[in-house]
């Protein structure tokens, strides 16, 4: 019984974890043309600008992504994005999420 | 003396009146906000809730975002300029003073609509 409740318990801990494939430490310091914008810690001074700090890390890798393809369009972030790899985004979707900022409403 | 030591006063209003953003222009109600967010809450409102459709990814966290912001995007949504096909079908349904009114819910701090 014991052994069950730990085994269930660390699959809810493992699903509980989200994915993050990028580094953070690596994304702060990809971060420093997205701070003009979004603030260096994510939490932009600019109300044009979102605030990416606690963004889910899923979410800001997929807009950042969209950016990248076309999907989205921005006349300010596509040409960002433009020279970003995979594991750019991936760093800087690790950093801004880990950030403090927006919350669950 | 007056007039020039009013020159930094109305420069200053310039200035302000130019940073105020684009669609901002609806003044937004936070409390009327959170009474018209039921379409909002079955995805948004559900820590960790992830999008069945079209791809899986967890839905943005709202909470704290600039009203602004939240307002363009939703205008982008009912224009057609941003593809997701939920968001642009309630957006379509919301008015310019729908969109700023939820983006002021959204946009105001936990602990002001926690008071409510």
């Amino acid at each position: 019984m014991k052994a069950l409740l730990i085994a269930s318990s660390c699959v809810l801990l493992a699903a509980a974890v989200p994915a993050v494939a990028g580094d953070a430490a690596a994304g702060k310091e990809k971060s420093k043309t997205c701070a003009a914008c979004h603030g260096p810690d994510g939490n932009s001074p600019a109300a044009d600008f979102p605030r990416l700090a606690g963004q889910h890390y899923d979410y800001l890798l997929r807009a950042i992504s969209e950016y990248k393809s076309g999907v989205r369009k921005s006349a300010i972030m596509m040409p960002m994005v433009d020279k970003l790899t995979r594991r750019d985004m991936e760093d800087l979707a690790a950093y801004f999420s880990q950030e403090k900022g927006l919350f669950n409403k | 003396m007056k007039i020039s030591s009013m020159v930094p006063v109305v420069i200053a209003g310039v200035l302000t009146a130019a940073s105020v953003p684009l669609y901002a222009a609806e003044a937004g109600d936070p409390a009327a906000g959170e009474r018209k967010t039921t379409m909002c809450q079955g995805c948004h409102g559900i820590p960790g809730y992830k999008t069945a459709f079209p791809e899986v990814y967890h839905v943005p966290r709202l909470g704290g975002q600039h009203a602004a912001y939240i307002v363009k995007a939703l205008q982008e949504y009912k224009a057609g300029n941003r593809s997701h096909p939920s968001m642009r079908a309630i957006a379509a349904g919301l008015s310019d003073k729908d969109m700023a009114d939820l983006a002021a819910y959204y946009a105001a701090p936990p602990a002001k609509t926690a008071a409510k």
